[in-house]
């Protein structure tokens, strides 16, 4: 006899036992699929927010100093970067110019950063993230990179010139030289580009101050000390690291899937306990069926592997099933379910498309937190159910 | 297929305030290629005995062997390997799934063997065919007439070509007219040389000329007639 064979059989006659109780069996496997789509969706959102902010703080400056007062921020003199100047490690310190721009005509709200790219050590590493056309020269005036929700802005408007006005109420316009990859949507979707200058004049802002002053090191290790040695220079400043800014993005979004992903756990071992109370009560029926199969020759093995069959098909039908319609969810549809949860509107712009990116430990987690504890639950109490004894199928004494 | 029964005793709840003992001190020899009766009211026994006979369950005391095996002491798994080769049940009632087609019902008894499916399909359409019940194939078993139902269970017991047929109260709910084609049926398969141990009360089948053998059980013991 082919222990291969004898699967086969029983496969096919726990195939045709699940065809014939189709509804409940259908209910089973679309309850316990919502509830694989749910978790997984938070695993894609959060490692594609994670991977997204990761990618986009490459061209990041490794420490960034903003002026404080009152507790906010405030324009930063130049002359702090001479202050640094003696700091050992300093390869160059870069004022940078950004603000807020909002658009009347589509209501959005853009970010607009100055580059004094000439001095920028990693100028180069911008046109890595660019889509669409290149950096323009490092000085040149009147261009701009611009993300993807300003380029359709201004498809919408029809235009190529990006038009933007100053506080006066005067117009500046600026040719469009570079659109940002998708992949960086969480920091580049609002973002305009331009020369320090540029920006200088469209906000306004002295030649003496700037937002933030950029600092690059020669050694990344070196990062914390002279971050450390940064403050206690410049007592009225904030001074904030590429690590922190990275560990903040992880620190948020890990804490709202990990909140999500502990509720979602909850209604997940409500499941379990429920196919667990099912899996352990035989009705009537189950049991006359048992116990004919038994007379018939059947071992308790055998009625085991019809349980044990029964799991793999619903568990792993659920998780196949639950896992595509997540990837679909997030890839597609910008995981908008769960949009509010994850992202928040006053920190990320709500048109964020998302690319999630497929990681096997991911999935593999998923699978032993949903369809092991499944198993589990339907198939151990089937031990109850294999051992029903054969003679009930008889009459009387 | 020889059947030696020798001081066969069966307790139920044996030490429990509802202790029962169905069979007591039961010897009994049942040749091969024969047909034999337990005859008994409810209650008294008989299919406890068809049950041990069965290897369904083991006696609490006593001897059974079956072709010359001792049964008494196996494991369960191994009772049930031999009830899969050597017996053919046929249940009160036929215990019948009735979810499952008429060709699905009599090939359970093939399913855990590991037979190929177009070997097991064979088999049942030719038990099919000789019982009249083709035509039926596809059909759920809970949608055919109580003799298709009857020729179903018979179909089923006999699929695995075993030597020795135990049926309990066959025709307990069935009409005159169907008692009598079972017992035929009965009869041919004891012409084929199979043994045959039929429980019942019921005169159509303890009267029946291919019965040799009627034995009375009353309150677990054997009153031979």
């Amino acid at each position: 006899m082919s222990v291969l064979a004898r699967h086969l059989n029983i496969l096919d006659h726990t195939l045709s036992s699940l065809w014939r109780r189709r509804l409940k069996n259908l209910s089973v496997l679309l309850v316990f699929a919502g509830v694989i789509f749910l978790i997984a969706s938070f695993q894609l959102v959060t490692r594609a927010l994670t991977e997204t902010a990761e990618q986009a703080l490459v061209a990041a400056p490794e420490i960034t100093i903003q002026k404080m007062s009152a507790g906010r921020q405030v324009a930063v003199p130049l002359a702090y970067s001479e202050k640094l100047s003696g700091i050992f490690g300093i390869r160059r310190v870069v004022p940078r110019v950004w603000g807020y721009y909002f658009d009347e005509v589509s209501g959005a709200n853009y970010t607009v950063l100055g580059l004094e790219r000439d001095r920028m050590p990693a100028s180069g590493q911008l046109d890595l993230v660019l889509d669409q056309g290149e950096s323009p020269a490092p000085g040149r005036s009147g261009a701009a990179l611009i993300g993807r929700s300003v380029q359709q802005g201004l498809e919408r408007k029809g235009g190529s010139l990006l038009s933007l006005f100053r506080p006066d109420l005067s117009m500046v316009s600026f040719t469009v030289a570079g659109v940002f990859k998708e992949e960086t949507d969480i920091l580049t979707n609002d973002l305009i580009v331009l020369d320090i200058d540029d920006a200088r004049d469209l906000f306004l802002v002295p030649e003496d101050v700037a937002t933030d002053l950029c600092v690059y090191v020669a050694n990344q290790r070196e990062v914390p000390t002279i971050a450390k040695k940064i403050a206690d220079a410049l007592p009225d400043t904030r001074v904030v690291t590429r690590a922190q800014i990275r560990k903040t993005y992880q620190v948020v979004f890990g804490w709202r899937s990990g909140f999500a992903s502990v509720c979602l756990l909850t209604a997940l071992a409500a499941f379990v306990i429920f196919a667990w109370d099912k899996a352990s009560g035989l009705s009537p029926e189950e049991r006359r069926e048992i116990s004919i199969l038994k007379l018939l020759g059947w071992e308790t093995r055998d009625i085991l592997a019809i349980r044990l069959w029964e799991g793999i098909l619903v568990a792993g039908l659920a998780f196949v099933l639950g896992c595509t319609l997540a990837y679909i969810h997030v890839a597609f549809f910008g995981a908008s379910l769960f949009r509010p949860v994850m992202v928040g509107w006053s920190v990320i712009s709500p048109s964020l498309r998302l690319a999630p990116t497929v990681q096997l430990s991911q999935f593999l987690l998923i699978f032993c937190f949903s369809v092991l504890p499944y198993m589990a639950a339907t198939v151990i109490p089937a031990w109850s159910c294999a051992s029903v004894p054969a003679e009930s199928a008889l009459g009387g004494v | 297929m020889l059947i030696e029964l020798e001081h066969v005793t069966k307790v139920y709840n044996q030490g429990l305030a509802n202790e029962v003992t169905a069979l007591r001190e039961v010897s009994l020899r049942i040749d091969d290629n024969s047909m034999v009766c337990l005859r008994g009211a409810s209650g008294s026994g008989k299919s406890t005995l068809l049950s041990i006979i069965g290897c369904v369950f083991q006696p609490t005391s006593g001897r059974v062997a079956i072709a010359g095996k001792q049964l008494s002491r196996l494991p369960d798994r191994f009772l049930t390997l031999h009830r899969r080769r050597y017996i053919g049940f046929i249940f009160q009632n036929f215990n019948i799934l009735p979810a499952l087609s008429v060709e699905e019902n009599i090939m359970l008894p093939l399913v855990p063997l590991g037979m190929r499916p177009m070997v097991m399909r064979e088999k049942a359409a030719v038990l099919m065919e000789r019982f009249g019940i083709s035509h039926r194939r596809r059909f759920p078993a809970g949608q055919i007439s109580g003799g298709e139902l009857q020729r179903t269970a018979i179909a089923r017991a006999l699929v695995n070509d075993p030597p020795l047929i135990l049926a309990d109260e066959p025709t307990a709910h069935l009409d005159s007219r169907l008692s009598h084609e079972f017992m035929d049926f009965m009869a041919d398969l004891k012409a084929a040389g199979k043994t045959i141990v039929i429980t019942s009360h019921d005169a159509l089948v303890t009267e029946h000329k291919a019965v040799d053998r009627v034995i009375d059980i009353r309150d677990g013991r054997i009153h031979v007639s």
